[in-house]
């Protein structure tokens, strides 16, 4: 009986663990999902002129934006390595190889949104500073994502 | 008759030799088919920016793009290619070729001493360049900074490591071709065609390659395996683009940002360095050739391995 008890105590930790990583997968996948609506719905068209400047979804999505950078230094911890993958990209294991490079994207992504939260506040300002963030993902996305066969 | 047939396979044996031989002859752009000429070096930056020089050839892991040590890996399902380093250095750049060394490199991928380049060198790209770009180019590499140190050498193994089989190569995936406009399309579209088909040579890594390395043609720009080992480079034909506009287009090479506002990610994140730095206009030219590529349906993804 202790012995049955033990087994299915292992299993449902390794369950447990299993679910907090696939937890954490699908987290880090909606806030960069959320990224991407608020770059490709909402900064982009304004920036590109295909919609009319609005400061207040300006400033949701910039909220937004700023929530990720705090959550991205954790976003990714070692525990996640062999997590399973839904979808077009995954993380690459240069992640965790090269943790201090990482942890410098992530730090300088923090860097403009920080700065893009303090000086957008119309149109032109929003050409002078969209670019930076979007240049900050692309920049992390050269390295540390792989785009998946 | 049996000493017959054996000199008679000598002899076919010398014969294919021979043609071999005759084949695999590196092609020259000899210096006194240049005429006279004066550089343009805007139009030499233009040029640099259009082929992604920078992209390979810059020294990695560092911010300057001007830095043309080399020194980058290039795997591939051949070996790895290392990168040589084209700044103006006398000693380890090509600070002492003569201008029709470098249109000769550039526009049939062989090198000063006579040996056939790799074609990880795109030059199946490069050879429909206009001789003027080329040379406009020249002209601006010499304008940088000359940088020390030479890349190691390439780790290709046999047989792919005879450079004079590189000349079959040749004969079977160049058509040694200059660019040829389109009249029923508009200046803009052939501008945007000539970008993408020589300087550009998108095609590259964004078509399949057959088991010889050279481009499936019927499936140009449908995408395929990355040549450099890890994922998939996307279709870019109307096949999985149609939703994209022409602006669309011209904004990704600029920003480097998807309509749905995802970023370019791995290699496309250095190209996107260079194409954010032409004009828009030649954005907007790409674009509009890019916009018009038939859609074409890719080779089939592998299906995705599930493990836990």
């Amino acid at each position: 009986m202790k012995r049955v008890l033990l087994v299915a105590g292992a299993l449902l930790l390794s369950v447990g663990v299993g679910v907090a990583q696939q937890d954490a997968v699908n987290g880090a996948q909606d806030a960069m999902k959320a990224n991407g609506k608020n770059l490709g719905g909402v900064l982009s068209p304004m920036f590109k002129g295909d919609k009319p400047y609005d400061q207040a979804a300006v400033d949701a999505a910039l909220t937004q934006l700023d929530d990720t950078a705090k959550k991205l230094p954790t976003m990714f911890p070692a525990s996640m390595k062999d997590a399973k993958w839904e979808g077009d990209f995954s993380p690459s294991p240069k992640i965790w190889e090269d943790k201090a490079g990482f942890d410098a994207k992530v730090a300088s992504f923090a860097k403009a949104v920080t700065e893009a939260k303090a000086k957008i506040k119309d149109l032109d300002s929003l050409k002078a500073n969209f670019p930076g963030i979007g240049k900050e993902c692309g920049g992390c996305h050269e390295t540390f994502r792989v785009k998946k066969g | 008759m049996l000493k017959r047939l054996f000199l008679l396979a000598v002899l076919a044996g010398v014969a294919g030799l021979c043609i071999f031989w005759w084949l695999t002859i590196p092609a020259v752009v000899a210096a006194n088919s240049l005429p006279q000429y004066t550089p343009n070096l805007a139009n030499g930056l233009t040029t640099f920016n259009a082929g992604g020089c920078s992209s390979c050839h810059a020294v990695p892991n560092q911010p300057d793009r001007l830095k043309l040590g080399g020194g980058l890996p290039m795997p591939s399902p051949f070996g790895t290619f290392n990168v040589p380093n084209i700044s103006p250095d006398p000693k380890d750049g090509i600070g002492r070729w003569s201008e029709a060394d470098f249109v000769t490199a550039v526009l049939k991928g062989t090198s000063p001493a006579g040996a056939h380049y790799f074609p990880a060198f795109p030059y199946a790209s490069y050879q429909h360049a206009r001789v003027e770009d080329v040379r406009d180019l020249f002209a601006y590499l010499k304008t940088l900074a000359p940088v020390t140190g030479k890349a190691r050498d390439h780790d290709v193994p046999f047989p792919f490591n005879v450079r004079r089989n590189v000349g079959v190569w040749k004969f079977l995936f160049m058509d040694g071709k200059p660019f040829t406009a389109d009249a029923s399309r508009s200046a803009q579209w052939n501008r945007g065609a000539y970008l993408v088909n020589s300087l550009g040579h998108c095609a590259e890594c964004h078509s399949p390659r057959n088991f010889l390395g050279g481009i499936v043609d019927i499936k140009r720009f449908a995408g395929g395996p990355n040549p450099e080992g890890e994922g998939w480079v996307p279709n870019i034909t109307q096949k999985r683009l149609s939703d994209w506009s022409a602006k669309d287009f011209s904004y990704f090479l600029e920003s480097g940002l998807t309509p749905d506002g995802d970023t370019a990610g791995g290699a496309m994140a250095r190209v996107i360095r260079n194409t954010s730095q032409l004009s828009p206009e030649d954005r907007t030219a790409m674009a509009e050739y890019l916009k018009s590529l038939p859609a074409v349906e890719g080779p089939p993804r592998p299906k995705k391995a599930e493990k836990s």
